[in-house]
C-alpha cells in the first residue's frame, strides 16, 4: 500500500518534472526564435516592441 | 537467356538516354549565341558591375540609357550585347498553343527529372545502412529502387531532348537571351550529362560485381558521384528558373553586369534548391511506393508479400519524412517571394492564385491522411501495437478538424442574394478561419500528429528496457502536450490580437515548435530503445487496403507538384524574364484555374501511364520465358 502510494507519488513527480521541462523548452524557444526576428517579447510573452 | 534481355534492355535504355543527353547538348551548342559580355569593356569593381534599379525603362523609349555605361577601350569597341525585345510575330505560329506544348514536356520532364534524382539519394542511404549493418535485404531493396529508376533515366533525358528543342523553337528570343546569361554554364549543365550516365551505369550494373570488402567502397563512391552529378543538374537547372522569376546579375534592360555566379546565386535560387530538394525525396518515396504496393498485391507468395510489405513501408517511411519539412521550406520560398517583389507574392497568394492554395491544402489533407492510414493498418503487423490504437481515434480527429480548417476559404464568390443571407461577404465564423493564422496552426498541427502516428509505429514492435524509460516517456508526452498548446496560443494570440510583424514572425515559432517535436521525438526514441525487447512483426501481414493508400501518395503528389509548378511560373504573369525581358506571345497572360486544371491533370495522367511503363519494363526484366517442349518431330510442341 505504501509503496503503491510512493510510486503514485513518484510519477506525478515524474510528470510534473516532464511538464516544466518542456514548459521551459518551449518558453526560451519563443523569446529566442522572437529576437532574432527583431521582435522582442515580454516576460509574459506579450510583443515588447 | 535471362541474362541476355536484361543486356538488351540495359543498352536501349543506355542508347536513349544518351541520344537524349547528345541531342540537349547539340540544341545548347547549336544556339548558344556569340556574344561579348558588357562585363567585359566596364571596370571590374563591384559597384560599377552591380547597377541600381532605381531607374524605369519606358517601353518604346529609346532614349533610355542603362545605368552601367558601356564604354569601349581605346584599342577595339565593345559592342554590348543588346537583348532582343520579341514583338508577336517572333513566336512562330505552329497552330497549337506553345505554352501548353511547353508545358506539359517541361512538366513532364520535372516529374521525371525529380524521380530519377531522388532516388538514388535514398538508394545510397539504403545500401550504406545496408553496408553497415550487415543485412543483405537493405542491399537487395536499394538495387531493386535502383532498377525501377533506370528506364525513368531515359525518359528523362528524352523528354528533356524534346524539351530543349521545343523551348529553342517556339521561344527562339527568350533562349538566345538565356544562352547568352547563362553562357559556358550551360555548357557545363550538358556535359553533366555523360558524367550522369556514366555513374548510373556503372552504379547499377556493377551492383553484383562491386558488392562486398572494398570493392563495396569503390560502389558506394560511385553512387556518391551519382548523387553529386544530379545535384549539380538540379542546382544549375533551378537557376534558370529562378533567374526568370528573380533575376541577378544584369541590369534594368538584360544587360550582363555580373559574372555567373551572381547571375545564378538569385535571391530565390537556395530556397527553391531546398525546397526542390526535400520534395523529389518525398516524391521518389511516393513512386517506389506503389511499385511496391503493386507488387504486393499481384503476388500470393508470402515470402514475396513479405518483401514487398516491408519495401512499401521502407518508401513511404522516405516519403512522409521529408515530408514533413517541406511546407517549411516552402514558407521559406514564399517568404523570399514577399521580399523579392510584394507584388509578386500578393499575385500567388493575394489574387486568382490563391484559390490554388486550397486545392494545395486538399492534396497535402489527401497525402496525409493517406499515409496517416497506411501506418494504423501496418501496426497489425505487430502485438505491440495494441497499446497505441486507441489514441488512433484521437489523431484521426485532430487531422479531420485540422483538414476542414485548412480548407475553409476566406472569400467565396457570391451572388448578391447569397451575401444577404449570409450577413456579409464573410461568414461570421468560418470567416476568421478562413486566414493564415488559423491555417498555420492547422497544418502544425496535422504535422506533428502525423509525425505521432509514425513514431507509435516505429515503437510498436518494441519495449524500451532502459531505467529511464517512465521518464523518457513522460518528457515526449509532455513534448507534444506544450508544443501543441503553443502551436495554438502562437496563432491565435499573435494572429488575431497583435500587429501584423508579429503576426508573421509567430509562424516561426510555430513551425519551431514541430521541428522541436520531430527532433526530440527521433533523438530520444533512438536513446530510448536502445537494446529494447523486440516484440514479433508479421511482414505480409497488412490489409490490402492499406496498399490502396500508397496509390494515394504518388497521385496526390503528382498532381501537387504540378499545381504549384503552375503557381511558381505564373507569378510572373506578362513577362518571360521578370521586369527584364517581356513576355509578347499569344500566351502572355495567367491561364484561367479551369484550364490550368484540365492540363495539370494531362500531365499527372500522362506521367502515371508513363510510371505504369517503367514499373512494367521493371518487371520484364525479371521476368524468363520457360523453354518451349520440343516435340517428336522435332518442331515445337
Amino acid at each position: 500500500m505504501s509503496n503503491e502510494k510512493s510510486g503514485g507519488a513518484g510519477s506525478v513527480v515524474l510528470i510534473v518534472v516532464a511538464f516544466g521541462i518542456a514548459l521551459a523548452v518551449f518558453y526560451g524557444l519563443n523569446h529566442f526564435i522572437m529576437n532574432i526576428q527583431g521582435l522582442p517579447l515580454n516576460w509574459d510573452l506579450t510583443p515588447a516592441g | 537467356m535471362s541474362f541476355k534481355r536484361v543486356s538488351k534492355l540495359g543498352c536501349i535504355r543506355s542508347f536513349s538516354a544518351f541520344i537524349g543527353a547528345f541531342l540537349l547538348a547539340l540544341l545548347i551548342v547549336g544556339v548558344t549565341v556569340p556574344s561579348v559580355s558588357v562585363a567585359a569593356g566596364v571596370s571590374d569593381t563591384l559597384e560599377e558591375r552591380i547597377s541600381p534599379m532605381g531607374r524605369v525603362h519606358i517601353e518604346g523609349d529609346d532614349s533610355f540609357e542603362p545605368a552601367v555605361k558601356t564604354e569601349a577601350s581605346e584599342a577595339e569597341e565593345v559592342v554590348p550585347y543588346q537583348m532582343k525585345k520579341p514583338s508577336r510575330s517572333d513566336y512562330p505560329d505552329i497552330g497549337v498553343s506553345s505554352r501548353a506544348v511547353v508545358w506539359i514536356l517541361a512538366q513532364l520532364h520535372l516529374f521525371f527529372g525529380a524521380l530519377v534524382l531522388a532516388i538514388p539519394l535514398f538508394v545510397l542511404v539504403i545500401e550504406l545502412v545496408g553496408f553497415r549493418t550487415g543485412d543483405e535485404r537493405y542491399d537487395s531493396m536499394a538495387h531493386e529502387f535502383m532498377k525501377i529508376s533506370l528506364t525513368g533515366f531515359s525518359i528523362t533525358a528524352i523528354i528533356g531532348g524534346a524539351l530543349a528543342f521545343a523551348l529553342f523553337t517556339l521561344y527562339p528570343d527568350l533562349m538566345a537571351y538565356l544562352t547568352h546569361v547563362f553562357g559556358a554554364q550551360m555548357l557545363v549543365y550538358a556535359s553533366l550529362f555523360f558524367f550522369e550516365s556514366f555513374f548510373l551505369y556503372t552504379y547499377y550494373y556493377g551492383w553484383n560485381a562491386m558488392r562486398y570488402g572494398n570493392l563495396k567502397w569503390l560502389h558506394l563512391t560511385l553512387g556518391l558521384l551519382l548523387n553529386a552529378a544530379g545535384m549539380t543538374i538540379m542546382v544549375m537547372a533551378n537557376s534558370w528558373a529562378t533567374f526568370m522569376m528573380a533575376p541577378s546579375g544584369v541590369n534594368e534592360v538584360g544587360q550582363v553586369v555580373g559574372n555567373i555566379w551572381e547571375v545564378m546565386k538569385g535571391p530565390l535560387w537556395n530556397p527553391i534548391n531546398l525546397h526542390r530538394f526535400i520534395a523529389n525525396i518525398a516524391f521518389g518515396g511516393a513512386v517506389v511506393g506503389a511499385y511496391a504496393a503493386f507488387k504486393f498485391l499481384s503476388t500470393r507468395d508470402p515470402e514475396k508479400r513479405a518483401h514487398y510489405d516491408w519495401m512499401g513501408y521502407t518508401s513511404n517511411f522516405i516519403a512522409i519524412l521529408s515530408f514533413l519539412p517541406l511546407p517549411f521550406a516552402g514558407y521559406w520560398l514564399m517568404a523570399e517571394i514577399y521580399a523579392y517583389s510584394q507584388q509578386m507574392g500578393i499575385t500567388a497568394m493575394g489574387g486568382i492564385l490563391a484559390w490554388l492554395f486550397i486545392v494545395q491544402a486538399v492534396l497535402i489533407g489527401t497525402i496525409l491522411l493517406a499515409a496517416n492510414y497506411y501506418l494504423w493498418a501496418g501496426m497489425s503487423r505487430t502485438e505491440g501495437s495494441e497499446r497505441y490504437k486507441p489514441l488512433i481515434k484521437m489523431i484521426a480527429f485532430v487531422l479531420v478538424v485540422c483538414f476542414l480548417i485548412w480548407v475553409t476559404p476566406h472569400t467565396l464568390i457570391l451572388s448578391a442574394s447569397e451575401i444577404a443571407a449570409l450577413g456579409g461577404s464573410h461568414h461570421h465564423l468560418l470567416g476568421p478561419l478562413g486566414i493564415m493564422p488559423a491555417k498555420n496552426i492547422a497544418v502544425n498541427l496535422m504535422l506533428i500528429v502525423t509525425f505521432l502516428s509514425f513514431q507509435l509505429y516505429r515503437r510498436s514492435d518494441k519495449v524500451a528496457t532502459v531505467s529511464w524509460a517512465p521518464f523518457g516517456n513522460a518528457l515526449m508526452v509532455a513534448i507534444y502536450v506544450v508544443a501543441m498548446v503553443n502551436v495554438i496560443f502562437a496563432g491565435v494570440y499573435y494572429g488575431y490580437f497583435t500587429n501584423t510583424v508579429y503576426k508573421v514572425g509567430s509562424s516561426v515559432m510555430q513551425v519551431s515548435s514541430t521541428l522541436v517535436v520531430i527532433v526530440v521525438g527521433i533523438t530520444l526514441d533512438a536513446f530510448l530503445f536502445k537494446g529494447a525487447k523486440t516484440l514479433p512483426s508479421y511482414w505480409g501481414k497488412v490489409p490490402d487496403r492499406a496498399q490502396y493508400a500508397l496509390f494515394a501518395l504518388p497521385v496526390a503528389f503528382t498532381w501537387l507538384m504540378g499545381l504549384m509548378g503552375y503557381v511558381r511560373s505564373s507569378v510572373k504573369t506578362h513577362w518571360h524574364v521578370y521586369t527584364v525581358m517581356k513576355d509578347n506571345s499569344p500566351d502572355n497572360f495567367i491561364p484561367t484555374i479551369g484550364y490550368a486544371g484540365n492540363m495539370i491533370t494531362l500531365v499527372t495522367v500522362l506521367f502515371l501511364i508513363l510510371v505504369l511503363f517503367m514499373f512494367w519494363i521493371a518487371n520484364l526484366s525479371a521476368t524468363k520465358q520457360p523453354k518451349p517442349a520440343v516435340s517428336a518431330d522435332g518442331g515445337a510442341a
